[in-house]
């Protein structure tokens, strides 16, 4: 059973129309069955079928999703049914006043979708990750070959604009990770812009990562030079080491994790790092919940994982460490510590998973 | 005036000399406060500078009805901030002080409880209540039903009802956001 929606997500520019409403009600009545206390495996299997069996349907289950997602923070409140009656409550009052604002000045069409969008208006650098030349849903890894030969690799949920001038080649990071192999040209540097500062190639290899406030560079081959957006801390770094930056300052150097290059080839490489950080990691491949019990948080991980089928990573995990991987919905799976001693200490002595694809 | 047609696509300098005055009464007639009136009219005029209407306007007739549907689901939103702010205080206040959240979490609670209170204000109240009460307490059918009074059959039915609405907003919502510059309602 697929329960990783690769392409589901409402993002893409062939996602921009809405899905059918047959597959918007289906989607609808499949939340309310799987959610009602009394599914089946039958009513589950059959789900995943109707999952599979259009694009549509995995468009419509996608809007579930991100609905579902806006609930996360009101279900862990102390009291989620005062919260709940609260807010129901509140509604009813306003309904009120709408009705009297509608019999003051009777003015149809508008509606609640535009303040309701208004209100939701994305940050300025979501909405142009939308419109970006080059983009990954989430899930997706994929590679573009430049018009000069450069190569780039878009890792999940990436985004990026180019702008190929006489004088240079710019390539603007909008969200997510790439891998960047330059092709040399004369007279044409290369460079990568992030909202913390500017990269300019010097005949390499390497990876740019959006983290929150922080670009994170990692070289592989050549050297990079790194400028800051403010204060223009500069530097050069070299093949084999990394470096994390913000807008003005620059932090220290330290030795480039060679794994991360590896899910240009579509496998999360782990080398005695905590499963928090490859949970963290396959987070970013998947939508819906992925939640992880603090007290196995700091197992350690050895072994290559697949990234693109990331319940296939779960369950090799769960193979290799004293954990196990409920899913109370499709969306919503919680990694925890296995009730009973029998695997405990294969943690410590075995290594976890076989290689990826 | 009501005839009158922009000759040209108006500015929003023209826009704002046409119709500021006229928004600000509109907005304390219903507001009964002249700050939030002031404030509103004024964001009123932002948006049109930072989002300007698709198509501009051919009228000195429809630039208000556009200004007019703006200003009263900006009064909307308004009372609807401030009710559900002032429901979550009251849930809070019925809690003990050391259970009180960190204030960025209140933050995010409050965000949900506006994003979601939005989502499901045309929905009929029962068909509201049993969704809320499904999708944020995680009840289950039976559990709602007791609560409500009703089947069990028509919990499943407001459940559903209650998340197609709120994926069709989204999907809209989505779909505004692609457009450039699209419309915002």
């Amino acid at each position: 059973m697929s329960l990783a929606l690769p392409h589901a997500g409402p993002v893409g520019t062939a996602d921009a129309q809405e899905p059918p409403h047959e597959a918007m009600e289906q989607a609808a009545d499949w939340y309310a069955l799987l959610r009602s206390g009394v599914a089946t495996d039958g009513d589950r299997l059959e789900w995943s079928r109707w999952l599979e069996r259009d694009a549509d349907h995995r468009h419509a289950w996608s809007y579930v999703e991100a609905v579902s997602r806006s609930f996360e923070p009101l279900q862990a409140t102390q009291a989620p049914q005062a919260t709940a009656d609260g807010l129901w409550a509140a509604n009813q009052r306003v309904l009120q006043r709408r009705r009297l604002l509608a019999g003051i000045a009777l003015f149809g069409g508008s509606g609640l979708l535009g303040w309701a969008t208004w209100r939701h208006t994305p940050l300025p650098l979501m909405a142009q990750a939308w419109r970006a030349d080059h983009r990954t849903a989430t899930g997706e890894i994929r590679e573009v070959v430049l018009a000069d030969g450069s190569r780039v690799w878009l890792n999940t949920a990436t985004a990026f604009n180019l702008d190929y001038g006489a004088d240079a080649r710019r390539l603007q990071l909008l969200a997510g990770e790439i891998l960047v192999e330059t092709a040399h040209e004369a007279g044409r540097p290369f460079f990568v812009h992030t909202p913390q500062g500017r990269l300019q190639a010097l005949g390499t290899r390497f990876t740019v990562r959006l983290d929150g406030e922080e670009t994170l560079l990692a070289v592989y081959q050549g050297a990079v030079e790194v400028r800051t957006a403010e204060g223009a801390a500069s530097a050069v770094i070299k093949a084999g080491r990394q470096i994390r930056f913000g807008r003005d300052a620059l932090g220290a150097q330290a030795p480039a994790d060679i794994a991360r290059e590896a899910w240009s080839r579509g496998v999360l490489a782990a080398n005695n790092v905590p499963l928090s950080e490859v949970v963290g990691e396959l987070r970013r491949y998947r939508h819906g919940h992925l939640g992880l019990a603090p007290e196995v948080a700091g197992l350690r991980v050895f072994g290559s994982f697949p990234l693109h089928d990331t319940d296939e990573a779960l369950k090799l995990l769960a193979y290799a460490l004293p954990i196990q991987v409920r899913r109370t919905l499709p969306w919503w799976v919680s990694i925890e510590a296995v009730a009973t001693g029998e695997k405990a200490g294969k943690a410590a002595d075995k290594a976890a998973g076989k290689a990826g694809s | 005036m009501s005839a009158s047609d922009y000759a040209i696509p108006p500015s929003v300098e023209t826009l704002y000399c046409d119709h500021h005055g006229w928004l600000q009464t509109w907005l304390l007639r219903r507001l009964n406060n002249a700050a939030d009136a002031a404030d509103l009219a004024h964001d009123a005029f932002l948006r049109l500078i930072l989002k300007p209407a698709p198509r501009g306007f051919d009228s000195f007739g429809e630039a208000r009805g556009y200004l007019r549907a703006m200003a009263r689901d900006m009064c909307i939103n308004l009372w609807h901030r401030r009710e559900i702010e002032q429901a979550w205080l009251e849930t809070l206040a019925g809690r003990p002080q050391e259970h009180a959240p960190s204030a960025e979490r209140q933050a995010m609670v409050l965000e949900a409880l506006h994003e979601i209170g939005a989502m499901l204000l045309d929905l009929s109240p029962k068909a509201a209540r049993a969704f809320l009460l499904a999708a944020v307490c995680q009840m289950s059918d039976r559990e709602v039903a007791e609560v409500l009074g009703v089947s069990d059959r028509m919990v499943r039915k407001y459940v559903s009802q209650g998340m197609l609405r709120c994926m069709r907003l989204q999907a809209r919502q989505t779909a505004g956001e692609l457009m450039a510059g699209g419309p915002g309602w």
